[in-house]
């Protein structure tokens, strides 16, 4: 987990599609440059057309989530700085799997940590074949191994008991 | 040298038996030629009368007579000498005989003795490479039974650490094998459950680890 001394925004939201910090950069990128898109055309003379940018299915889910309206600069002032803050404060844990999970799947992971851990985790997503099924969380302090490889070592006592049992037969 | 001296009393009789025939057949010769010239004295010493009774004797015994006398004592002689010989070359023939018998007799038991020496001296030879073929198979056997003892114990050693390793790595082993064997038909949407379960029996661990970093 990322150590920062800031807080943690006691406001705002976030939808399970973000998951991990650096879909909270692309965000923080992307209502950067849509900022200064607006800003920019309010520049503008009348008249002139005004092609505006596509807002990506992230930020639109994020906007819904937060009731925030994106034409407005307050509104997108808050949110700027609700990313920046979760950029630099928000918890991160790091699962590896052995398979690059699915969408569907990482939601429920999601879910699970920000409904009974913290509502703003982010999960930084690794992928380790050898752990075979299960996974690994690895938090600030703590690393916690729910791999199949952890699941056969506890119960070795167990195998190596069938083992003699077999043998002995 | 008993037969050596065997031989020697054969010898004796027949020389013995030799002489007494020379002894006789002089003797005889004697007794003829001292009989003649005893007589003729005597007739000397009895005047004519004997005179005539030696020419009549002499007419008698004269030299035909005499050579007659001669003739057969010549004969009787070399019958005597003829018998002797024949009886020397018997006893010789026998001697020889004997001594061949003898000499056969002899030297089968020297080289009976020989020969026995001998296999003694091949069942000892023979004793003694069984002996030394015992000893070296005892040898053998003693080193095949050591390095038969120490290849088991080297066996059991490495089954031991064998097996100690396969237990050490059991977990690793049979990860590895799961994997191999259906790493590709685990599913993560099948874990889920799994994952979460895991997660809230550590869920307190994780909270208070995220809050102290807070």
């Amino acid at each position: 987990m990322e150590s920062n001394s800031r807080e943690i925004p006691a406001k705002g939201l976030l939808p399970t599609l973000v998951v991990s910090p650096a879909d909270v950069i692309d965000l923080r990128r992307e209502l950067g440059g849509l900022d200064e898109f607006m800003r920019q055309a309010a520049l503008r003379r009348s008249g002139q057309a005004l092609a505006l940018p596509k807002v990506g299915h992230l930020l639109g889910e994020l906007a819904t989530v937060n009731n925030l309206n994106l034409l407005k600069q307050t509104d997108r002032k808050d949110l700027i700085q609700f990313l920046s803050d979760l950029k630099g404060s928000a918890p991160v844990v790091h699962m590896s799997f052995a398979a690059d999970p699915s969408s569907a799947f990482m939601s429920k992971i999601i879910n699970w940590f920000r409904n009974n851990v913290h509502p703003q985790v982010l999960v930084q997503i690794g992928l380790q074949p050898s752990i075979g099924a299960g996974c690994m969380l690895r938090t600030r302090n703590k690393s916690f191994d729910f791999s199949l490889r952890k699941r056969f070592l506890d119960n070795r006592q167990l195998l190596l008991d069938k083992l003699a049992e077999d043998r002995s037969k | 040298m008993v037969g050596n001296s065997i031989t020697i009393w054969w010898i004796i009789p027949i020389l013995a038996c030799l002489l007494i025939s020379a002894g006789a057949f002089i003797w005889l010769a004697v007794r003829l030629g001292g009989g003649h010239s005893a007589k003729n004295a005597k007739n000397k010493k009895n005047g004519s009368f004997e005179d005539a009774a030696e020419k009549d004797v002499e007419h008698i015994f004269n030299d035909d007579f005499r050579e007659e006398l001669r003739n057969r004592g010549r004969l009787h002689f070399e019958k005597i000498i003829g018998e002797n010989a024949m009886f020397l070359q018997q006893d010789l023939r026998l001697t020889t005989s004997q001594l061949n018998e003898y000499m056969k007799a002899e030297i089968t038991k020297k080289l009976q003795e020989e020969f026995t020496k001998y296999e003694e001296s091949i069942t000892d030879a023979k004793q003694l490479a069984i002996d030394s073929i015992q000893k070296t198979n005892m040898a053998v056997e003693e080193q095949r039974q050591t390095l038969s003892k120490q290849l088991q114990h080297e066996t059991d050693e490495q089954k031991s650490r064998l097996l100690k390793e396969f237990e050490n790595n059991m977990a690793d082993i049979i990860n590895h094998y799961v994997l191999a064997a259906i790493g590709d038909q685990i599913d993560l949407s099948d874990q889920l459950e799994y994952i979460l379960s895991d997660l809230e029996e550590n869920k307190k661990a994780i909270i208070e680890d995220m809050q102290s970093g807070v």
